[in-house]
């Protein structure tokens, strides 16, 4: 007997609903094959599901069974075919009597018939809705991720044994109501008043997170890079709600939603290693999934120790650091992630570090130092608008009496909310968010310059030799620090500031 | 830019040709001849006029330059230059190139020794340097044959070479502990040539070289070229003395007298004054703009001295 059960596939971002054909045949030899381009991990629902519904007190029947996922020519991958293949046998099976209406199935079994949580779950709602499809069944475990989607009926499924007295009339499970998360508190590894000194590298944090801009930045080991970038979630805008849903589908597909979990409110903060492959940083492989960049959309991409990546991986940095998306092109068709990421760089001087230090000895000669700093010279430098040298904190002004604490991250925080506020009236009729994402031409619309700033302006490209690309960065910062000083025109000190900030050539 | 100096390279290479000096020839320079064991052939390139000769000042330092160094060279060498004076260096990293450098840079003609054959461009990141010496017309010598390349041995052998030729003595610039300059200084004494070194500050592992040359007597202590071209010097502190800047407003003003003390960085600027960080880094690129101070590394150094704004 032939049944037929709905779910999805999902292609990238894109998901595409899956017809599971299962075909139970008394006569021929007795067998279990999956068809339709499943990965490894298709292959062996058949042992899982095999030994769930065993456990789940059903005999297994001896008989030809094949399973088709169509369309055949999509190649398929993950665990969620586990619970439309089971259902679909038990339905070929006359067990359980399969509704007549479009709905979707979607999870994992465990082999004692209960439901894992399973990723991409929130992807599945959303082509539920945008199908017109009114009910899903899926894990008890990953029910609130979905219920986020407004319009459809999420049924909560615990085991095997529940969904077939659910069908069977014999025990209805419930709808899940979404349950909101309480506003969850922004939590930073340090907050900025633990961190003593470093003031010019504390405001050029409060400038970057205000205007979303890439930041890079230079100084011995000990000076406070990782604390400062670490502490810098802690004064990061939240998400708006646009947002919110780019990065929980970006997390619900590569699997980074815990259980239990919904929507993800705060703006990611992804750290990583410089061992990073590139498809580990840019996302690829023959399935596409997301790279590092991607679950740092809309949040901060942190490289620690850049000069110690490979060369290759920070060169594929380069496209998406422009356009905001990668693209990975492979031969089943081609596929697009959100990549709108700040970055936030970090780098010794030299290789032992000690270059310009005035406590310790640079014990590098100077051909490695300058091989090191050609690695950070060119294209990548050229997308990030403020840079930074720090120097190191004396020890003993670690130690007993500081003056005053520094201020606290929340309250640098509400001035960078109220800066993004502009921003966010300012670009609400274009597709962009933040000042750093502005292009030439709307540098030149939306920095107007007073007249003695212009002066300056023209006074610093002159004396500083500053590149047409450095020229709008400049004017970039410059805007965001107008925003948060609530200027409506750039002034002069502001562009003073902004100076600062700006790449120098050949730090010596 | 490699590249384009690489373009270059084939027919700067014809232009400036290798020439032999032998013992017996007039232009051989005299002062080689005392020494103990004199070259028996000098070949360089260049165009060799005894005038270089006349005025001429070893420069030598470490080849790790602070930028304390660089400003050091900044201070001395245009003065020298100006009152024609030949540098002369070892076109090593560090103190050498930089005095090669600027050297060339305020218009005067620099001498490069090598420890290698004349072929040999080593280190190779100086090649664009090494062309400009000639182009300026400075002179490349070398007492080894063209293709050698560099031992551990010919460093030490040219420093008596570049003592040899100058006749105004050898400014020691920075030194580490065992530097190859001190080398060069050993060579001073023997050679009865005049020793200065510039002082430094006695926490930086490079000056411990130089200050233990002032401290030992070896070496006559200069903090201003003046005193190496053998002027006296005045009791003058103009440069380093605390007074009011005028043309700057009173904000402005604060912080070139915090920087008259020494180098600081925007930090450190803000934490003396006790201000917002914002303010500090405003009025500090403003000044930088005025040209009153130039940032080097992480610190501002104050640019303008009293002299020039009373």
């Amino acid at each position: 007997m032939l049944t037929k059960v709905l779910s999805v596939a999902s292609l990238g971002l894109k998901t595409i609903p899956v017809e599971v054909e299962v075909n139970i045949n008394k006569k021929g030899f007795p067998g279990f094959q999956i068809i339709g381009l499943g990965n490894k991990a298709v292959e062996e629902a058949k042992e899982r599901v095999r030994t769930a519904l065993v456990n789940s007190g059903i005999s297994f029947p001896t008989a030809k069974i094949v399973v088709n996922l169509a369309p055949a020519d999509v190649p398929k991958e993950g665990t969620c075919y586990d619970l439309p293949i089971a259902l679909g046998i038990l339905g070929a099976l006359g067990l359980v009597k399969l509704p007549k209406k479009k709905v979707l199935f979607y999870g994992e079994l465990s082999l004692d018939g209960s439901l894992r949580h399973t990723k991409g779950v929130f992807l599945l709602a959303i082509t539920a809705r945008e199908k017109g499809i009114k009910e899903v069944f899926i894990p008890y475990l990953s029910a609130n991720e979905a219920a986020v989607v407004e319009g459809i009926k999420v049924f909560p499924v615990k085991t095997l044994r529940q969904l077939t007295a659910h069908f069977n009339g014999i025990e209805k499970i419930s709808p899940w109501r979404f349950k909101k998360m309480e506003e969850e508190e922004v939590v930073s590894d340090f907050d900025f008043a633990e961190i003593i000194g470093q003031e010019q590298a504390k405001r050029a944090l409060e400038i970057a997170a205000a205007g979303g801009h890439n930041v890079f930045m230079q100084g011995p080991p000990g000076a406070g890079k990782t604390m400062l970038a670490r502490a810098l979630p802690g004064i990061l805008p939240p998400l708006s709600e646009e947002e919110s849903l780019e990065v929980t589908k970006i997390y619900s597909l590569s699997g980074n939603i815990p259980p239990g979990g919904s929507l993800i409110r705060t703006r990611p903060f992804r750290a990583v290693h410089h061992t990073v492959s590139r498809v580990g940083l840019i996302g690829g492989g023959s399935q596409p999934h997301p790279g590092e960049i991607s679950l740092a959309h809309s949040g901060v991409l942190f490289l620690d120790e850049l000069p110690e990546f490979s060369r290759s991986v920070l060169e594929a940095l380069r496209q998406p650091l422009e356009d905001g998306e990668v693209n990975i092109a492979r031969a089943a068709g081609s596929v697009k992630f959100p990549a709108r990421f700040m970055l936030v760089a970090a780098a010794n001087p030299c290789p032992c570090g000690f270059l310009g230090d005035p406590y310790h000895q640079c014990r590098c000669s100077p051909r490695q130092i300058a091989r090191y700093q050609n690695k950070l010279s060119g294209p990548l430098m050229d997308r990030i608008d403020i840079h930074l040298t720090l120097s190191p904190v004396k020890t003993k002004n670690l130690m007993g009496h500081q003056k005053a604490k520094g201020e606290s991250s929340a309250t640098i925080r509400r001035r960078v909310v109220k800066a993004r506020q502009v921003q966010q009236k300012r670009f609400a009729d274009l597709k962009i968010h933040s000042n750093a994402e502005m292009g030439n031409k709307e540098v030149k619309k939306f920095c107007p310059l007073t007249s003695e700033a212009d002066a300056l302006l023209h006074q610093a490209v002159a004396n500083f030799h500053l590149s047409a690309r450095s020229f709008f960065r400049l004017l970039k910062v410059a805007r965001t620090i107008a925003d948060l000083e609530g200027e409506e025109k750039i002034t002069a000190s502001c562009l003073a500031e902004a100076l600062q900030y700006r790449f120098r050539f050949s730090s010596s | 830019m490699k590249g384009e100096a690489s373009k270059e390279f084939p027919i700067m290479k014809t232009s400036w040709p290798i020439k032999v000096l032998t013992r017996k020839k007039k232009k051989f320079p005299s002062c080689l001849l005392s020494l103990s064991s004199p070259p028996d052939k000098l070949y360089y390139r260049g165009n060799w006029q005894s005038v270089l000769w006349e005025r001429s000042l070893v420069v030598v330092g470490s080849r790790r330059i602070t930028n304390y160094g660089m400003y050091v060279l900044e201070q001395f060498i245009p003065y020298l230059v100006s009152q024609g004076v030949t540098i002369i260096s070892g076109f090593m990293y560090g103190v050498d190139t930089q005095a090669h450098r600027q050297c060339l840079q305020t218009g005067g003609k620099t001498v490069a020794v090598l420890g290698n054959g004349l072929e040999v461009i080593y280190p190779p990141e100086n090649e664009k340097l090494y062309w400009q010496i000639l182009k300026k017309g400075g002179v490349i010598v070398s007492e080894y044959p063209p293709s050698m390349k560099a031992r551990l041995w010919t460093f030490p052998r040219r420093n008596r070479l570049m003592v040899a030729l100058a006749s105004l003595g050898v400014l020691v610039v920075e030194a580490g502990e065992n530097s190859g300059s001190l080398v060069t200084a050993r060579w001073a004494e023997k050679l009865k040539k005049p020793l200065f070194a510039v002082p430094g500050p006695i926490n930086s592992s490079v000056s411990l070289g130089t200050n233990w040359l002032i401290k030992t007597g070896k070496a006559k202590m200069v903090t201003t070229p003046e005193e190496i071209l053998g002027e006296k010097h005045k009791k003058d502190f103009s440069s380093q003395a605390k007074g009011s800047f005028s043309g700057y407003s009173p904000e402005e003003r604060e912080i070139l007298l915090l920087l008259a003390e020494e180098p600081l960085s925007l930090d450190e600027i803000a934490a003396a004054l006790e201000k917002r960080i914002e303010e500090v880094s405003r009025q500090v690129s403003l000044l930088n703009l005025k040209g009153a101070i130039e940032e080097k590394g992480s610190r501002f150094w104050l640019k303008v001295s009293l002299e020039k704004n009373s």
